[in-house]
């Protein structure tokens, strides 16, 4: 079984701050907004500061967490994926059954350079299975080699 | 090689008659504009109303006719091509061999004017991929016809020569009949279905519009205040009146859902064509359809307690691409009983029906029964906080507690023959049956509850199934879980292995 790219842990974490920051000026908007509301029950910056205090500990902690847990192993039959920190999945995906795949990468993970693998099945569940964290090069390697394995066979 | 016939070759327009159906069909459009006029009795927006309505009808006219006009397709040896758009022009090619199913259907008006929706479905997406709104019934059954010559043999085959129409009868010749249901068989189904959802719509809408009054005066009429003296005496006690009005209730449900199942299966006819199933059926709106054997992903056995009592039990089909009306599922039999049901789907796939299905972990009761708990809890809280008397709501937990021993009973799973079969559901009880060599994705979760309890759910994905029902085994002992889920993958491999060299047989075509 291989691991992720340990880079992605940091994909991860700008990604869970963005929404942290986004997520705490929200509320923190909101507070201000009503800060002379008499109704008002909780006392100004308490939610703020909760949501930035999970935010932060989410950030540092569920990357590493998700990281750790990620596992996947690419065989002459199979791509076999194993995830989920609560909800721990294993995915077969047998090779034959793969419609087509993209190999794609975003802002951020180009500054890293990687990329993900995206696998597209005919099943509902599975229209794609994302293999996210590989290094650009590696993505697209295993793209060639699973590509030799698409059948042409209708379904 | 001869050129095909001219129709084929030429782009075609729809049927002239689709202009009265299209025609016909925007004009609840209108009454939604004019439903404040019939209902205010003066005002002056009444001219506001009427302008508003010749503005949308000048526009609506002649859009109608220009997307007639913008409106062609053409049907190639291998392809179809739809050009179509008013402003944007939409050109949509459809491979011929990626067409799954041609769908032939009519409801009432097109029925009188002779007139056919024909739908084209593909693989590729859920809804149908081309519509032809409307075409004449005959160049319907032609349009089908051409594509599934063309499927049979790519290439070299003419398509069908343009004398007069391959009638039905005439297609019967190849057919054998695999099921029909008569008319009272047809009643006897219905009266197992119990409709609240329909009976609400028609409640609401009369309350929307005001209606209730209309109805109440009608109803009077009819009944020239015969029932007066026995409506005083059933209002001058709530107990009595709420007896009846349950009473009422279940009695018009029953009613709409025999109503709605006539008019889906009325003439339900079900053949086999070569390879491909034919499926006909409808009341006021007849639909025919073709399911190649091929596409078909899995067979489900759907029944409900009382219809299990009498041993009564409706088989669907899960195929790709197949409409969304009857959740990605075909119905293949609506009705009928055990022995006949497995003869037809004898046809489709050789079936075995397991003697015995492996029973799943009993902390599946557990686990369900704290779910349901933890759902009444969650919709008691917020009434108990203001109507105190609701926690007595709590007194169904040990009905919950039967309903999740009876969840576990009706669980189960099995491997026979290169099937899988997966029972599960007690109000509505079902039985999946995927072949192995269907299977797409397999998958194995484990919440941090199941880890815990040493369990395992085993998901085994297929092309089509809905999002809510696809056959999941909850909560299997985990070893043993890994252990079948191993196993039906290894098995699944297994079917490929004599197919692989057939499918290397085909290939060579390809580059």
């Amino acid at each position: 079984m291989q691991p992720l790219h340990p880079a992605i842990q940091t994909v991860w974490r700008i990604k869970m701050g963005l929404v942290t920051s986004v997520l705490v000026f929200g509320v923190l908007a909101y507070d201000v907004l009503n800060l002379f509301d008499r109704s008002r029950m909780l006392p100004f910056g308490l939610l703020p500061g909760l949501c930035l205090v999970l935010g932060l500990l989410s950030t540092f902690y569920l990357p590493r967490l998700r990281y750790r847990f990620w596992k996947f192993e690419l065989t002459h039959e199979e791509l076999y994926l194993e995830r989920g920190i609560l909800n721990r999945v294993r995915t077969i995906v047998p090779l034959r059954r793969i419609q087509h795949l993209d190999v794609s990468q975003d802002v951020i993970e180009r500054n890293f350079e990687l990329g993900k693998l995206i696998v597209h099945t005919a099943g509902t569940r599975s229209s794609d299975v994302i293999l996210p964290g590989l290094q650009l090069q590696h993505a697209e390697q295993l793209r060639d080699a699973v590509k030799a394995y698409i059948t042409e066979d209708a379904l | 090689m001869q050129p095909p016939p001219l129709h084929t070759a030429t782009p075609q327009r729809l049927h002239p008659l689709s202009l009265i159906q299209r025609f016909v069909r925007s004009l609840p459009g209108f009454l939604v504009l004019l439903l404040p006029m019939m209902f205010r009795t003066t005002g002056r927006s009444d001219w506001f109303t009427l302008v508003l309505v010749i503005i949308v009808g000048a526009l609506t006219l002649p859009l109608i006719i220009l997307h007639y006009l913008r409106f062609s397709y053409l049907i190639s040896p291998t392809e179809i091509v739809i050009h179509s758009g008013i402003l944007t022009r939409r050109k949509r090619n459809i491979p011929l061999e990626k067409v799954q199913n041609i769908e032939i259907e009519q409801s009432l008006l097109p029925r009188f004017l002779g007139i056919a929706k024909v739908k084209i479905e593909t693989a590729g997406s859920q809804a149908a991929e081309g519509m032809l709104e409307y075409v004449g019934l005959d160049e319907a059954q032609r349009i089908r016809a051409t594509v599934r010559a063309y499927q049979k043999n790519p290439g070299t085959a003419s398509p069908v020569p343009d004398h007069p129409v391959v009638p039905l009868s005439d297609e019967q010749s190849s057919e054998t009949l695999l099921f029909e249901i008569p008319f009272r068989r047809l009643l006897l189904s219905g009266t197992f279905r119990f409709s609240l959802l329909y009976l609400a719509v028609i409640f609401s809408l009369l309350q929307q519009f005001d209606l209730s009054q209309v109805v109440e005066s009608a109803l009077d009429w009819v009944s020239r205040g015969r029932f007066e003296p026995y409506l005083d005496q059933a209002m001058a006690s709530p107990f009595l009146t709420a007896t009846v009005a349950v009473i009422l209730t279940a009695a018009l449900g029953w009613l709409t859902g025999i109503a709605i199942t006539i008019a889906r299966y009325y003439g339900f006819r079900l053949s086999l064509e070569g390879d491909k199933l034919h499926k006909r059926s409808g009341l006021f709106t007849v639909a025919e359809g073709t399911i190649p054997l091929a596409k078909i992903q899995a067979l489900i056995l759907r029944s409900n307690p009382l219809m299990r009592k009498f041993g009564w039990y409706r088989l669907e089909l899960q195929t790709m691409g197949t409409d969304v009306r009857e959740r990605g599922h075909q119905v293949a039999v609506p009705f009928a009983q055990e022995e006949v049901l497995l003869q037809v789907a004898s046809h489709i796939r050789p079936l075995v029906f397991p003697d015995a299905f492996s029973p799943v972990s009993k902390l599946h009761i557990r686990r369900t029964f704290i779910r349901y708990a933890l759902m009444l809890s969650i919709s008691l809280a917020p009434i108990a906080y203001w109507w105190p008397l609701a926690l007595w709501g709590f007194a169904a937990l040990p009905l919950l507690l039967v309903f999740a021993y009876l969840q576990w009973r009706h669980h189960g799973y099995a491997l026979v023959d290169n099937m899988l079969y997966i029972k599960r559901g007690v109000l509505t009880q079902y039985l999946w049956m995927v072949p192995l060599d269907k299977f797409q994705v397999l998958y194995a979760t484990r919440s941090l509850f199941q880890r815990r309890l040493e369990l395992a759910s085993l998901i085994v994905d297929t092309a089509g199934a809905g999002p809510f029902s696809s056959p999941v085994i909850h909560d299997v002992p985990h070893p043993d879980g890994m252990a079948f889920l191993e196993h039906l993958y290894n098995a699944f491999q297994a079917t490929f292995l004599p197919a692989q060299t057939v499918s290397s047989e085909v290939s060579p075509e390809a580059p």
